[in-house]
């Protein structure tokens, strides 16, 4: 029923030329160019409302083009039904069929494309010993944990072995500890399973530990795709930097005096370049919290407002100015709040923004 | 007010004896000779009989009870066909119902809103403006007057919009990241209907059954204009049976006793299908 006569080697290209999405007259999506090496664990991250679920439920099929076209390779499919472009999904509420014990609902598909018995049976079979459910293929969704909803929701879009995944915020139901865990897996998975899959999440902990090439969308824009350590050491933008990493980036009104940076309550020397570059122009100064330091660095005095103690690194909430700048830092002596002190920043480190347009400088 | 109060229970008594009353004296009369039953001297105490109810049955029975001369074929006809009516007419409104219902709630066409309040205006007519039009339609155009299939129709025409429209609050409550699911797994509106919804709303098709089966096994207004003698249902007969020359009432009884218990069965097995969370399970609450 779908062109897989390729075998398991024609992973396609995805191809989104100009895709849009408009409900009325509300553009929700601005046309969009990407493209989805095939064998890729692609990840779409961005804040609510950045249209990344839009764009996946676009290639799944369950939204309709407004504009533009889809291509797997150079097959045109934003026409095609869902079950027409190979392509199988994992649901942020996991969207078990609640009548069905849990084999039936894994088979549900093979069963839909009346494949043959034993097929189904030994595929049901891997998938769960895969996942770990082969003893919940009896029991009905209602009677498993969240964790295991999610995997069994995980193991229906398995079991179809279709070129192409899709994953909506899967892991954003489950608790912490959960969550941390399933990641794992689902990493392992990547590594195990040579599938495309595409993966949409807002948690850039999510994004960055699980995608190939991660895509950062924001208000239905692509802000910048690359991996992780592309985005992390060269944000293209402020909304990039700030998005990307843990605790985010600070940023501080600046302006640009000869080779200093200066603003409220800093004073800081730029790297050799980068001041010449920026010219004299009114800026944001990114500092990620990693770049402060308790000895060395370009001096500049902060007041500690909350000590957040996590183990071995301490999270500093300080206040420079009347900007909250958070500084994390190795937890070798316990730093009292209210305490004005000096740290240190190191400047090479630093990176700056246009204030207007928020462009990396 | 203090449970103890003998008011209370009084009050409680009367209610009961008002409720039970009249099927308690229904069912005594069934089982009395009619003798019995008018006689001024009126008592509990009697010999029951399982005469009437032999007499109304006398069709189905594997023996010729010896009271009976003739055996007359009315009541037992009427039964047949009220069974056969009501439950056809339920099955194919049940049907019909939840097709255009999953169409209202899940589909975008135009005048979708106002089909769906269109359909609940028309539940609000009441039967008897419809009589002398349907009738008359019936009889002088369809010629489908005096037929058990003309009697299904304007009971299926009467019943469905209440079914649509209690059908369509439970069609909403399905999620509907579990038909996109389906459609993800392959499945058409149709399999995505009657494999995934369907199944989902069991408890919405079993109250609609009940609702839908006692209004037409109760229906007395149109089967009464649209039957004739070989399609009456057990209401018409009954009515019909009080002539000026005769009054069988032993038989009425005995037929009003057995005019109750399917709606009660009916009742009792649709019932069970009604229970809460179906939709348990299938997404994070």
């Amino acid at each position: 029923m779908t062109g897989r006569d390729g075998g398991e080697a024609g992973l396609p290209r995805i191809t989104f030329d100009k895709v849009e999405k408009s409900y009325g007259s509300t553009l929700v999506l601005p046309p969009l160019d990407l493209t989805l090496e095939d064998g890729e664990f692609t990840v779409l991250v961005g804040p609510s409302g950045c249209g990344k679920s839009t764009t996946l439920r676009i290639l799944a099929g369950l939204e309709t083009l407004s504009g533009g076209e889809i291509y797997f390779d150079d097959r045109p499919i934003g026409k095609l039904e869902p079950k027409e472009r190979d392509i199988a999904m994992v649901f942020q509420d996991y969207a078990l069929y609640p009548h069905m014990n849990i084999a039936r609902n894994m088979s549900f598909a093979l069963r839909l494309a009346r494949a043959p018995k034993s097929r189904i049976d030994s595929e049901v079979n891997r998938v769960a010993e895969m996942l770990n459910i082969a003893h919940l293929l009896d029991r009905k969704p209602a009677e498993l944990s969240g964790g295991q909803r999610q995997r069994v929701a995980m193991g229906r879009a398995l079991v179809r072995d279709a070129g192409t995944f899709l994953f909506d915020e899967p892991l954003s139901n489950l608790d912490a500890k959960l969550r941390a865990k399933m990641r794992t897996e689902l990493a392992e998975m990547r590594d195990t399973i040579d599938k495309n899959m595409v993966y949409v999440t807002h948690d850039q902990v999510e994004a960055m530990t699980l995608g190939d090439r991660i895509v950062v969308m924001n208000a239905g824009m692509i802000q910048q795709q690359g991996t992780a350590e592309e985005l992390f050491a060269n944000p293209v933008n402020r909304f990039v930097a700030g998005f990307i990493g843990s605790p985010s980036m600070n940023f501080l009104a600046g302006e640009i005096t000869a080779d200093r940076v200066q603003g409220q309550g800093f004073d800081l020397p730029l790297p050799p370049g980068l001041a010449e570059r920026a010219g004299a122009r009114a800026v944001e100064v990114g500092i990620r919290p990693s770049s402060i330091v308790l000895e060395g660095g370009a001096p500049i005095q902060l007041r500690v407002i909350v000590s957040e103690y996590l183990g071995a690194q301490s999270v500093l909430v300080t206040r420079c100015g009347n900007v909250d700048v958070l500084a994390e830092i190795a937890s070798v002596d316990r730093i009292p709040s209210g305490q004005t002190r000096d740290f240190g920043v190191r400047t090479e480190e630093i990176m700056l923004f246009d204030r207007a347009t928020g462009a990396r400088i | 007010m203090p449970r103890q109060n003998p008011a209370f229970y009084a009050l409680l008594a009367a209610l009961i004896v008002m409720a039970l009353g009249p099927i308690v004296l229904m069912l005594g009369n069934s089982l009395k000779m009619n003798v019995d039953i008018t006689s001024p001297t009126s008592s509990l105490l009697f010999m029951p009989t399982l005469r009437n109810y032999e007499t109304a049955l006398c069709d189905f029975l594997w023996y010729e009870p010896e009271h009976i001369r003739r055996c007359d074929k009315t009541f037992g006809r009427a039964l047949v066909n009220s069974l056969t009516i009501s439950i056809i007419s339920t099955g194919i409104t049940l049907i019909l119902g939840c097709m255009a219902a999953y169409a209202l709630v899940r589909f975008r066409f135009m005048g979708r809103g106002v089909t769906s309040l269109g359909t609940l205006m028309v539940r609000m007519v009441p039967p008897a403006v419809l009589l002398v039009p349907v009738f008359g339609i019936w009889t002088f155009q369809f010629g489908i007057d005096g037929t058990i299939g003309g009697i299904i129709l304007i009971y299926v025409a009467m019943n469905l919009p209440f079914v649509i429209w209690i059908l369509q609050s439970f069609i909403v409550q399905v999620p509907i990241q579990l038909e996109e699911a389906a459609r993800m797994d392959g499945a058409g509106p149709f399999r995505t209907f009657f494999l995934v919804v369907l199944p989902l709303i069991k408890p919405g098709l079993a109250a609609a059954a009940i609702f839908t089966f006692r209004v037409a096994w109760n229906e007395f207004l149109l089967a009464n204009a649209l039957a004739d003698r070989a399609t009456r249902t057990v209401p018409v007969t009954i009515v019909n049976s009080l002539t000026e020359y005769d009054i069988d009432w032993g038989l009425i009884m005995a037929t009003g006793t057995l005019l109750a218990i399917p709606p009660i069965l009916f009742t009792l097995v649709a019932s069970r299908q009604i229970i809460t969370g179906m939709t348990a399970g299938a997404v994070k609450g």
